[in-house]
């Protein structure tokens, strides 16, 4: 077949050395303690697709919206229709002091990544092939401004981001 | 493809291919002991996925991938692991059982293949994978595979013909 089977032969009749019997018992302890910490050892995990943390960003979300209701409140106040009776009882309070129409406007998204952790080689449930999972954490600031006020609201929340690159050749 | 982990005892796969995966790790690291380190951590987690034990080439990219991340984590050590590689024929620990002469000479001129080469060779000779198998564990394609495999042969039937 070719000029390299005499070779091929000679390599082949060396044998790699045998590994140590340590070796074997080291294996057999970590395959008993990795059953012992997860009795369902071998089962395949589901695998973990989603890039973004949901939860974390669910609670992000959910405060920014809290926050701006509660900032909004007062406004509903002011233009519900018992403000004429109010105003008409009350002269003095004119509203002249507060502005007559509050609007925040959205103003930008900052990200900062505080950590980033490789944590080395893992098997997807359903992947032939080992892939590198990177996780990021990071905190998101959402920012609005009222142009008439110069009030601002800022809301910040964590954000956990996991990333699954395959595994390559050098 | 059948999932012989789920079935079979795993040191029966193992004492078949545990000489070849320790030689394939020592190609990175070159001590017995961490190349043992690399072996245990790589079989363990693919015995606990439970893969199959027909696909060898995800051990060894498994095994490869420790390694590799083994170098990069210290850097000191990969600076040690280069001075090793360079006075390997005195300092390291024989890679394979008891050799004649002209074995040794052999395994000698294995060892100063580039490391590319030796181990396609390792995966090819004594670990009996496929190019495909070769080609996956690398990230390269078949035709390279083989290409470094003839370069290797080709090294070291003109390393031993000088010797000669």
């Amino acid at each position: 077949m070719n000029d390299f089977s005499e070779l091929e032969a000679e390599l082949k009749e060396l044998r790699p050395a045998a590994p140590s019997h340590e070796l074997s018992l080291r294996i057999e302890r970590a395959l008993a303690a990795a059953a012992a910490i997860t009795p369902s050892a071998g089962v395949l995990r589901r695998p973990r697709t989603s890039r973004l943390n949901w939860f974390t960003l669910g609670l992000g979300v959910a405060a920014a919206a809290a926050a701006f209701l509660l900032l909004a409140r007062p406004e509903v106040e002011r233009v519900s229709p018992s403000q004429p009776t109010i105003a008409a009882s009350t002269p003095a309070l004119s509203n002249n002091a507060l502005p007559t129409e509050r609007r925040l406007v959205p103003e930008g998204v900052t990200r900062v990544v505080y950590d980033t952790r490789n944590e080395g080689l893992v098997f997807p449930g359903n992947g032939a092939q080992p892939v590198r999972r990177l996780r990021a954490h990071s905190q998101e600031t959402l920012q609005w401004r009222d142009r008439q006020t110069g009030a601002s609201l800022r809301v910040s929340y964590p954000t956990e981001e996991v990333e699954l690159i395959p595994i390559s050749g050098q | 493809m059948e999932n012989v982990a789920t079935h079979e005892d795993w040191k029966v796969c193992f004492a078949e291919l545990a000489p070849g995966l320790v030689l394939f790790a020592r190609q990175f690291v070159r001590t017995s002991a961490d190349a043992e380190d690399i072996v245990q951590e790589a079989f363990v987690r693919f015995w606990r996925k439970q893969h199959s034990v027909e696909n060898r080439a995800l051990l060894f990219a498994t095994v490869r991938s420790i390694s590799l991340d083994l170098l990069r984590r210290d850097a000191r050590r990969a600076r040690r692991e280069a001075t090793v590689v360079a006075d390997a024929d005195h300092s390291v620990a024989p890679q394979f059982e008891d050799t004649s002469d002209t074995q040794q000479a052999l395994a000698r001129a294995v060892d100063g293949l580039p490391a590319e080469q030796r181990e396609v060779l390792v995966m090819k000779i004594w670990n009996e994978l496929t190019f495909a198998d070769i080609a996956s564990v690398l990230g390269i394609s078949q035709n390279t595979a083989a290409s470094r495999y003839r370069y290797a042969l080709g090294a070291l039937k003109k390393n031993l013909a000088g010797h000669e």
